[in-house]
């Protein structure tokens, strides 16, 4: 049964192995808690989300310089990254979409704070690329473009990566 | 099988699975990059356009108010180092000019108006030169074909060449375009474009003074431009010549408030000058045509028919002619050939963008004087309408320099105020909405490709090429040919060429450079006699109480034949001449005290001269009778009288129409009896009182039941004679937009109710009663299934509708729709069927009570910055629906220096130097 846990975030895990429903088996049985995380990785945890952070402050330091790329880039090291420390892609995707929005979002938002007549930008972006014109639009498609980047940057640098072997 | 091997079975499998989707991977990446990097077909470049801080983002910059400062601008002269010249902005944006020379002046505007409307100086130049593919991709190249087609460009480029440059038209435009080049040398350094261009990657190219004259050709375009000719083909071919003559006839049927009543001189035929644009060939100026007189050409064209008498080779013909031999005699095209060619260029102008050529633009200006005004002096007011956008079509401003003291608006990329005022004398302008394009089927041979038979010989025709850039896609090239006439639109069919007055050029920007300085009727006056186009009525008054209207322009005569179709191109139809200047209509000081122009026909029926016809061309004199009528019903007016007409929602058919129809309500309902419905609905018009405000019920049956009642006399017609409507739904179709339609039915309801037009063919005989019930339920049933509730609460703003679309299409940058009052005929016109996008595009009211500064105020549905996130972007608008107005900003004497100008609060000042 522990060996089945394991699998759970990996793989072939949608099988489950012995946690299947079993006929016969007792209702009320021991309540299944699926962990996303390795017990023996828990550490890693806060090396990954301090690594999403970076990702982010990077991401927005390359706002400032027009650098329109950076969620790709940090989408792809993400991936590398995620091909050696093996977080469970349904962990690792949103996690670098999270640090994307981020990214792009908080300039956004801090030059709106500022003033900035970010607002009809936004709908005219909207418009432009044949959305309805709302400003909220145009800010989420703005924001989805960087979303974008970095899971095909991700993706990319999952394929990269050397996988170590099983265990 | 062990477990072992089947693990190494599957080992090679999972290679390839990785391998494949590292490849996939790095093929979807790639793709991505490049997309987003360089973009892909029409999809621009968007990673550099949305990253946030840079790209589209930066034209958030343009949307902060200015802030007064100081600014270097390179060709300022040195008279601007000692006093610079100072641009204020009232905190509403008005600007106002004032500068130690006219240069800097204009200089300044340039810098002025690209600051606040690069991207509408933009669209409007590429529009007018056929570059706009280049910035908005692949769909607008049809309309990139059909004006360079047109010419408007080669027409620029020919009257920039021929201007000469050390005149002060050419060196306003050379003043300008420094002016707006430098802002562009601006927005080169610190990117801040505004975000049509960021978002494109496609960025505004130096401004020229061709850039400037190309919008003035647009302007004529969509004043003066129609395809009228060719629906009068198709209407000819499906309804009969008869009964086109009968319906579209020259003369309206009905009477008319002409503002020059007459008497009225043959003076014969001026010679037409202008450019020669695409022909060496051209048409060199015919010295005085004799005039044979009017000569009707069917029961209901009274219009003059020019005889003049054939004129054997035109001076200037240095095209290669060759005699035509028995062999190739020239092929008249077919009448089917014809109709194909019609059909062709009219499905080419229905896809152009809205407003880029004429469609029925309608405009007011009046002007009273002596005993009509209060304090017996001039007043005038006038409200061009068109194509409500945002930002607007105009830019207001105030110039002064040594010599030149004036306010009003201009067109962004035009270095000159075209309504307005200066010290003395104030202006406005009507469309005159004369026939300004003549369509010529020119005789070919198959035998001789590429020519065209004309006075005689075949001649070859001019082949032009032309480059037409797409943004995202190979460029296209475009070939047009050329005869004498002008540009060939079509050979689909039939060779069918353009003769139009826009072609010749005009000395537009001269003309108006001379009325801004001008400070009597006669300076005025002197001024437009070389203006050629688009052709416009000049309402004029001023400060000694003199008050005056002329319609300057060109107004082609043709020698023979039927100028509202297309004529024969063999040079037997072709121009004669134009109307002289002193037999243009016009009129001065009249004894009334009042003229009014509403796009009516200027001139009475004996007017020697062809202006144009009915169809598409004079407004059907509602909104001129309507004027006439307060005007001359009111004695001491003030500003305010005027801005009550402005604003005014009386519909004048409707008051003539209503009574008509309750009485055919009562004498059909003793036959058939009115519904519950139908009898609240005949209370709502009872009791209405003709103003089409949007609570209005009464207006709501009112305009229904006419667009049915139209539809009721006439649809059947146009069922039997299979009206081609689908090709030219404004042309062709019935409606209230067809306006010779709606004055024959006004005609035949008033006057004339057993008319043979009632009773369609094939149906028993009706008279206008009876249709006039028919077309009441119909409306009822139509309100009844359109609107909830019942007549009580058939508002006339839950139809109708006013909005103010922005000018790049993006829709959630308009204004509105917003209910709204008004109708075609209301002299507060809300045009466009039931979703008005055309109406006053700009109110103004000058007065004087005796010598000294005018009194003047203003409004624009809009606001003086085309950035969406300016506080003025459409601040104006609300003070324009609710009629009020604002002080026209007027510049300080160039000399006073800065403390003249105005310091009211919220004044914005910028210092210009060199």
């Amino acid at each position: 049964m522990t060996a089945e846990f394991k699998r759970l975030g990996r793989r072939g895990a949608y099988r489950l192995g012995d946690l299947r429903y079993k006929a016969g088996q007792e209702p009320g049985g021991p309540a299944f808690r699926p962990r996303f995380t390795r017990p023996d990785r828990s550490a890693a945890t806060s090396v990954w989300l301090l690594g999403l952070l970076a990702g982010s402050v990077v991401i927005i330091a390359g706002t400032a310089l027009g650098l329109w790329f950076m969620p790709f880039a940090v989408g792809l090291l993400a991936g590398v990254a995620n091909g050696v420390g093996r977080w469970p892609p349904r962990v690792a995707m949103p996690a670098v979409a999270a640090t994307a929005t981020a990214g792009w979002a908080i300039p956004l938002g801090w030059s709106v704070l500022r003033g900035a007549a970010y607002g009809p930008v936004a709908r005219e972006i909207a418009a432009q690329v044949g959305l309805p014109g709302y400003a909220a639009v145009g800010m989420i498609a703005v924001v989805l473009v960087a979303v974008i980047q970095a899971l095909v940057g991700y993706w990319l640098g999952r394929a990269l990566a050397p996988r170590p072997a099983s265990r | 099988m062990t477990i072992t091997s089947r693990v190494d079975r599957a080992r090679p499998f999972r290679l390839a699975l990785r391998c494949g989707n590292l490849a996939v991977a790095v093929a979807v990446s790639a793709c991505l990059l490049g997309l987003l990097g360089a973009g892909l077909a029409g999809v621009p470049a968007l990673g550099p356009a949305l990253v946030p801080g840079h790209g589209a983002w930066t034209s958030a910059a343009g949307a902060r108010l200015p802030v007064s400062q100081t600014l270097d601008l390179p060709g300022l002269s040195r008279l601007a180092t000692a006093r610079p010249v100072q641009v204020t902005y009232t905190s509403q944006g008005l600007a106002a000019i004032a500068a130690p020379t006219d240069n800097d002046a204009y200089l300044a505007l340039g810098y002025v108006e690209a600051s606040f409307r690069l991207t509408e100086m933009d669209i409007e130049r590429r529009l007018a030169e056929g570059k706009l593919a280049q910035l908005a991709g692949s769909g607008a190249v049809g309309s990139d074909k059909f004006e360079l087609r047109l010419g408007l460009l080669r027409t620029a480029r020919q009257e920039w060449a021929e201007l000469p440059k050390s005149g002060a038209p050419a060196r306003a435009l050379a003043a300008f375009a420094r002016g707006v080049n430098d802002y562009l040398a601006q927005l080169h350094a610190n990117g801040r474009w505004p975000a049509v261009f960021s978002l494109a990657r496609v960025y505004p190219a130096s401004w020229t003074p061709v850039d400037s004259l190309a919008i003035q050709g647009g302007l004529t375009q969509a004043l003066g431009f129609t395809t009228t000719p060719l629906v009068y083909e198709l209407l000819e071919r499906s309804l009969g010549a008869q009964q086109t003559t009968d319906w579209f006839g020259v003369l309206p049927p009905g009477q008319q408030a002409p503002y020059d009543p007459g008497p009225y001189a043959n003076r014969g035929l001026a010679p037409e000058q202008g450019l020669v644009t695409v022909d060496a060939v051209g048409r060199a100026p015919v010295a005085g045509p004799q005039v044979a007189g009017p000569q009707v050409a069917g029961p209901q064209l009274a219009g003059p028919q020019l005889a003049g008498p054939p004129v054997a080779g035109a001076a200037g013909v240095v095209t290669a002619s060759i005699q035509t031999t028995a062999s190739d005699q020239p092929q008249p095209g077919s009448a089917a050939g014809l109709a194909q060619a019609s059909t062709a260029i009219l499905s080419a102008v229905a896809a152009l963008p809205a407003g880029q050529v004429y469609t029925a633009p309608a405009s007011n200006a009046w002007a009273a004087n002596g005993p009509r005004v209060a304090g017996g002096g001039a007043m005038l007011a006038g409200d061009p309408h068109l194509t409500q956008t945002l930002p607007s079509v105009w830019y207001q401003v105030a110039l002064a320099a040594p010599g030149l003291s004036v306010s009003g608006v201009t067109i962004p990329g035009l270095p000159a105020v075209l309504i307005g005022h200066n010290a003395h004398i104030a202006w406005s302008l009507t469309d005159v909405q004369s026939q300004s394009a003549f369509f010529y089927a020119e005789q070919t041979s198959k035998s001789r490709p590429g020519e065209y038979f004309w006075d005689g010989h075949w001649r070859r025709m001019q082949v032009l090429h032309y480059s037409i850039p797409v943004r995202g896609g190979a460029t296209r090239r475009l070939t047009v040919d050329a005869t004498v006439h002008g540009p060939v639109m079509t050979q689909d069919g039939q060779t069918v060429s353009v003769d139009w007055i826009g072609a010749l050029g005009s000395p537009d920007l001269a003309d108006m450079q001379a009325v801004e300085e001008a400070t009597d009727y006669a300076q005025f006056r002197a001024a437009l006699a070389t203006w050629r186009s688009p052709a416009l009525n000049f309402v004029y008054a001023d400060d000694r109480g003199n008050i005056g209207a002329i319609a300057a322009g060109y107004y082609p005569q043709v020698r023979h034949g039927q100028p509202w179709l297309p004529m024969g191109g063999t040079g037997a139809d072709d121009v004669a001449g134009v109307i002289p200047y002193q037999a243009v209509p016009q009129v001065y000081d009249p004894p009334s005290h009042v003229i009014a122009s509403a796009n009516q026909r200027p001139v009475g029926d004996s007017y020697p001269y062809y202006l144009g016809t009915t169809a598409d061309f004079f407004d059907p004199g509602y909104r001129a009778e309507a004027e006439y009528g307060f005007l001359q019903a009111h004695r001491s007016m003030t500003q305010a009288d005027f801005a009550a007409l402005q604003t005014n929602v009386t519909d004048p058919l409707a008051a003539e129409i209503v009574p008509k129809l309750l009485a055919a309500l009562q004498t059909t309902g003793r036959a058939t009896p009115l519904t519950a419905l139908q009898q609240q609905a005949e209370r709502n018009l009872a009791s209405w009182d003709d103003q089409m405000t949007a609570s209005s019920t009464g207006a709501s049956v009112w305009w229904t039941f006419w667009t049915d009642y139209l539809s009721a006399v006439f649809q059947p017609w146009w069922r039997a004679a299979k009206v081609p409507v689908h090709l030219d739904r404004g042309g062709l179709s019935v409606g209230p937009d067809q306006f010779s339609l709606d004055a024959d039915l006004t005609t035949w309801t008033l006057s004339d109710q057993q008319d043979a037009a009632f009773s369609p063919p094939g149906d028993p005989p009706r008279d206008a009663a009876t249709v006039m019930r028919a077309a009441f339920n119909t409306a009822v049933a139509h309100l009844a299934a359109t609107l909830p509730g019942g007549p009580s609460s058939w508002a006339w703003g839950k139809l109708h509708t006013r909005q103010f679309p922005s000018l790049t299409g993006t829709a959630a940058l308009g204004y509105g729709p917003r209910a709204a009052g008004g109708d075609f005929w209301t002299v507060d016109a809300a045009e466009g069927a039931v979703h008005a996008e055309i109406g006053p595009s700009f109110r103004m009211i000058v007065s004087w009570s005796g010598s000294g500064t005018p009194v003047a105020q203003s409004i624009y549905p809009g606001g003086q910055s085309e950035n969406p996130g300016s506080p003025w972007y459409s601040n104006l608008v609300a003070d324009w629906w609710a009629g009020k107005y604002l002080p026209m900003p007027q510049a300080p004497a160039a000399d006073s220096g800065a403390a003249a100008v105005s310091a009211s609060p919220g004044t914005i000042r910028w210092e210009l130097r060199p």
